[in-house]
């Protein structure tokens, strides 16, 4: 008795939901479409009154109040830093107020969504092409720079790298972002270690290169010399991933995308031969993985020493672990089949998120163009991050610092700087698919056949993101 | 006292021994608060810090550690008075009340108590931007008053009130405010206390909806401010567990006063449907 | 609910009530349906949407055919489902068990092991997860250096990072965080049953499990219901978890629903396509809550 009212209720409370579900479909639907109607009609009311007001305020920007958002990169992420640049700005420009929020890797994404969605979100960011130009620029929520591009900064840019000037654009050539600085990611390797080993010799000290075959003979000769735990090929997600591409593609010079950026191409012949390579290591027992850590785990294994290299180092890194470190970290390039490596490059700059206000626009310009073209400012903002500037003018901005020769260490990788393919569309999926291809591989499965599904998921995801 | 018996013996040494596993966590991010970075990445597990340090806690207070401390309280409190009134007022009437539509509601009530807030996420982003209430600590604080979890709690604590005690007080002219006040909260108190607790942890743990909604500096939660701290290319194991142990500490500090008071009493009405 | 045959005045009256209830409970439904039912609409209203940063098309059912050919959606069905049926009847069990034994050591004894057993619960869930971190860690953890130095196992165990043990370390975490309340109602209760009936149960010559199954266990079923319940909605909750500790990985072997729907709407920005999920994901949850209340509520009649 109490069981069939209780069904009945339930179907009742069922219907009653799907009607209300139904009536509420026509309504709530339109209302959403309403809404984002009002919002692309907000953006041009608050436009056009804008533009009206001309350009007394708005071209200059005086007065207005922005705010930056910015991720760790280098000292990017500490506030004493960034207050101290913010009030260097407000020596020159007192009237626009600067307030700062920091983002941090794991979940900045998630609040940048959260802001674009809810409409709240900052005047300036500060990331790399990824995700100013193919993510948020690609769906129309970013600011055409073209003013802070002008000749004489394509033409600094351009001198030292045409690849920046190529990132910071989109497909139809709309600048998304201005850079600031640059650098390469290698790899690092315990220096008192591997000489004790006897590995230092398959090491071109040179020019801190060396081959594939060498980097095995020295695998095999830290494990020789009593090397638990030579390195970890670290797939647990969640950043550092330009480590593990670089290692597993320049094995065998694979290429890890087409020239035009708009296929994945980690399963050709050289590819898979790389990551067998690294699954064979393995399980020899001459590398190790772990799905479990993630590159801040494998660094501070590294920084401990309980392991023998690190396949995410940069000269931020260094500083970084600077202090923890009771040994040399040396930087090294990937190893290579023929000694030249393909590094994995990273650009750092400033993108102007559109929150339809003119005034706030010139303003984050100023700013901008204050931090990274100034004379004096520029090369101190570029040191901050701790990588290398993406202008030609400013020289070695490392000079006479105390960092130096560190420094020029890492300099001396630059000139190995490969292609820039993180600007392929579907590059976030692409991320995920790789750390599930590694836990593939690396767990048992057939090599070939899940790097080949690893690249029907990413072609796909291009695809629809191209097709958008 | 009856002597134990050898399975109760037993019993109490296997909890004893699994105590550990829970106790041990606390112990640790105490521990490890005081502990530099070579004491707590050693190869070798530093069981007691050798040589403690304040130096965690004094980077820790570079950041706003404090007011999202504040904030945390705010919100939880705020989430908690409000559930409690809400929740109280409508199991009441659900309880106790004879009107249209009650069976259909309490099914509804039911069936959305256990939904998790992701499911609704994005729709809850646009609807606290078209508030403007994005980035703000009611964002968080709003929704989890919302969850009926509450209401399904204090309608079966209010099935235990005596009829005839209601009657006697409509008899003698009582309204139903002055009946609610004088007559039903002395009774589902401890039920509201349950609720209280069960919401204040609930809401201050709720990392994902803080994640969501909240992005200025100044208005994170503790949760959401030690989660940042990690970094993508380090762990600064000292300083997230100095802030771990500046969250912990008042909680458990209340949870110790206010223990007979937490326990006294929270016993489930009847179950009815 | 008998309407024939009432008199004016006691329709009056009936109205009286009715009006007076929802004034009872219009508070909550304020907040209810402004921040539970509104949203819920929403939520399926644009799951037949492709929906996206960019555009904002209707495509009918295709956001639900896409999700059942979805490997990795069947998967992380899967293993919600597991945590749930795993972690509801294992914490109920345990914490009864626990209670049962502490609730008659002397005062001191009780208190102490009340709060330890809560201690998870109140320093913190992102907090504990971070410790669980290191101790699950492949190289320098806890587990492995205990393990290792007793000679249980030679080789270090990578527990996060092996998907056939990824995800019972997340039910253990889960399990430890969700243990502390169930434990603190189940002694109140048992310590409220009445004595009397026990000791008289005893005179007739009840032993200890008889005592437990025909006195204390009917009084205690409420209890029991109410951490059905709460048992069931933080594991359904349990995302902060998995974003902290395993992404979903590896291999896709810690994957929820929470985290799947989190993933594909905030960083592949698929709004659509995660309230699709979202949708079936609350019917799921709404049966479950439904059938649990029914089979726990009956058991009481």
């Amino acid at each position: 008795m109490k069981l069939k009212k209780m069904v009945s209720v339930m179907v009742c409370a069922g219907m009653a939901a799907s009607l209300a579900a139904c009536g509420g479909s026509g309504s709530g639907g339109s209302t959403t479409a309403a809404q984002s109607g009002e919002t692309s009609a907000d953006t041009q009311a608050a436009d056009t009154p804008a533009a009206d007001e001309g350009a007394d305020a708005a071209a200059s920007g005086e007065g207005a109040a922005i705010t930056l958002w910015t991720y760790p990169i280098g000292s990017w992420g500490n506030s004493e830093v960034v207050n101290s640049i913010v009030s260097k700005f407000n020596e020159a420009n007192p009237d626009i107020a600067v307030s700062v929020e920091y983002l941090d890797y794991t979940s900045g994404d998630d609040q940048v969504t959260a802001a674009i969605e809810a409409g709240t979100t900052p005047d300036i960011i500060m990331e790399g092409p990824e995700r100013l130009v193919s993510n948020w620029g690609a769906a129309g929520k970013m600011v055409d720079l073209k003013d802070l591009w002008d000749d004489e900064a394509l033409e600094d840019i351009s001198a030292v790298s045409e690849a920046v000037v190529n990132a910071c654009k989109s497909s139809d050539g709309v600048f998304y972002e201005y850079p600031l600085c640059m650098n390469a990611h290698c790899m690092a390797i315990n220096y008192e270690v591997f000489e004790q080993a006897g590995a230092l010799q398959y090491i071109d000290q040179e020019t801190r290169t060396w081959t594939t075959e060498d980097f095995g003979k020295a695998l095999q000769a830290l494990k020789d010399n009593g090397v638990a735990t030579t390195g970890v090929v670290y797939c647990g997600g969640q950043g550092g991933d330009q480590g593990t591409r670089a290692l597993a593609k320049n094995l065998y010079s694979a290429q890890f995308t087409n020239d035009d950026h708009t296929e994945w191409t980690m399963n050709s012949e050289n590819g898979i031969k790389g990551l067998q390579q690294l699954v064979d290591w393995c399980n020899d027992g001459l590398l190790s993985y772990d799905a479990g850590a993630v590159a801040s785990d494998e660094l501070q294994l590294f920084a401990n020493g309980t392991i023998a290299m690190t396949f995410c180092w940069n000269a931020s890194n260094q500083a970084n672990y600077a202090s923890q470190v009771s040994f040399t970290p040396y930087a090294v390039a990937f190893p290579s089949d023929d000694g030249t490596p393909e590094l994995e490059g990273g650009i750092y700059g400033f993108g102007i998120f559109d929150n339809g206000d003119a005034a706030k626009i010139e303003a984050a310009k100023k700013f901008i163009e204050f931090v990274c073209d100034d004379e004096t400012q520029g090369p101190v903002s570029v040191t901050e991050a701790g990588f290398f500037p993406v202008r030609a003018s400013f020289g070695n901005v490392y000079e006479g610092a105390e960092n130096e020769e560190t420094m020029s260490a890492f300099n001396s990788l630059m000139q190995y700087l490969g292609d820039y393919y993180n600007v392929t569309p579907g590059w976030t999926e692409q991320r995920t698919a790789w750390w599930n291809m590694l836990q593939g591989i690396f767990g048992g499965n057939d090599v070939t056949e899940t790097v080949n599904s690893y690249v029907d998921t990413c072609n796909a995801a291009t695809q629809a993101a191209m097709g958008q | 006292m009856k002597r134990m018996s050898p399975y109760k013996t037993i019993s109490v040494v296997v909890i004893a021994v699994l105590a550990v596993l829970f106790i041990f966590p606390l112990y640790w991010i105490l521990t490890g608060s005081v502990k530099d970075a070579a004491a707590i990445n050693a190869a070798v597990p530093q069981w007691f810090p050798l040589a403690p340090t304040t130096d965690n806690y004094i980077r820790l207070f570079s950041n706003p550690a404090l007011q999202w401390l504040f904030n945390s309280v705010f919100m939880a409190v705020m989430a908690m008075i409000l559930t409690c009134i809400t929740a109280s007022m409508a199991g009441y009437a659900l309880a106790k009340k004879r009107f249209v539509g009650k069976q259909l509601l309490f099914s509804i009530f039911i069936c959305a108590m256990a939904l998790p807030k992701q499911v609704i996420l994005i729709p809850l982003l646009k609807e606290m931007a078209f508030l403007n209430l994005h980035d703000n600590l009611w964002a968080v604080i709003l929704p989890t008053v919302g969850w009926p979890f509450g209401v399904f709690l204090m309608k079966q604590f209010s099935e235990g009130i005596p009829g005839e005690l209601l009657e006697a007080a409509r008899i003698d002219g009582a309204g139903e405010a002055q009946t609610f006040i004088e007559i039903v909260l002395p009774i589902i108190k401890p039920g509201i206390g349950a609720l209280a607790i069960f919401t204040f942890i609930n809401s201050w743990n709720d990392y994902f909806l803080q994640l969501i909604m909240l992005n200025s500096r100044t208005k994170l939660t503790i949760s959401l401010g030690i989660a940042k701290l990690q970094s993508e290319m380090s762990t600064d194991f000292g300083l997230i567990m100095a802030g771990a142990a500046l969250a912990a500490i008042p909680i458990i500090t209340i949870f110790l006063l206010f223990q007979q008071y937490f326990t006294k009493g929270i016993t489930m009405g009847a179950v009815k449907g | 609910m008998n309407k024939k045959g009432l008199s004016p005045m006691q329709k009056a009256l009936v109205r009286r009530e009715t009006i007076s209830a929802y004034l009872f409970l219009l508070p909550a439904l304020i907040f209810f349906v402004g921040f539970v039912i509104v949203p819920m609409i929403l939520c399926l209203v644009t799951s037949f949407f492709s929906y996206t940063m960019t555009e904002f098309r209707f495509v009918g059912l295709e956001n639900y055919f896409k999700m059942f050919q979805d490997e990795i959606f069947i998967k992380a069905l899967v293993n919600t489902v597991l945590i749930v049926v795993v972690s509801v009847p294992a914490v109920t069990v345990f914490s009864l068990w626990v209670s049962s034994i502490i609730y008659k050591l002397n005062m001191a004894a009780c208190s102490f092991f009340r709060c330890i057993f809560y201690l998870p619960v109140v320093t913190g869930t992102v907090a504990v997860t971070v410790v669980w971190k290191w101790m699950f860690n492949k190289y320098t953890g806890l587990f492995n250096y205990v393990l290792t130095s007793t000679g249980v196992v030679d080789q270090p165990v990578s527990w996060l990072g092996d998907s056939k043990t990824a995800l019972w370390c997340i039910i253990l975490i889960l399990f430890t965080t969700s243990i502390g309340q169930p434990i603190v109602l189940y002694i109140s209760a048992l310590g409220n049953v009445d004595q009397s009936l026990i000791e008289a149960a005893e005179v007739d010559g009840a032993n200890d499990m008889q005592v437990f199954w025909k006195i204390k266990w009917p009084q205690i079923m409420p209890t029991t219901l109410y951490i059905l319940v709460i048992t069931t909605i933080n594991s359904f909750q349990c995302y902060a978890l998995i974003q902290l500790l395993t992404s979903g990985g590896p291999n896709h072997s810690t994957e929820t629903i929470m985290y799947y729907i989190y993933y594909q709407a905030f960083k592949l920005n698929q709004y659509g396509y995660g309230n699709a999920m979202g949708v079936i994901l609350a019917i799921i949850i709404a049966v479950f809550s439904a059938l649990q209340f029914k089979v726990a509520g009956k058991g009481n009649d």
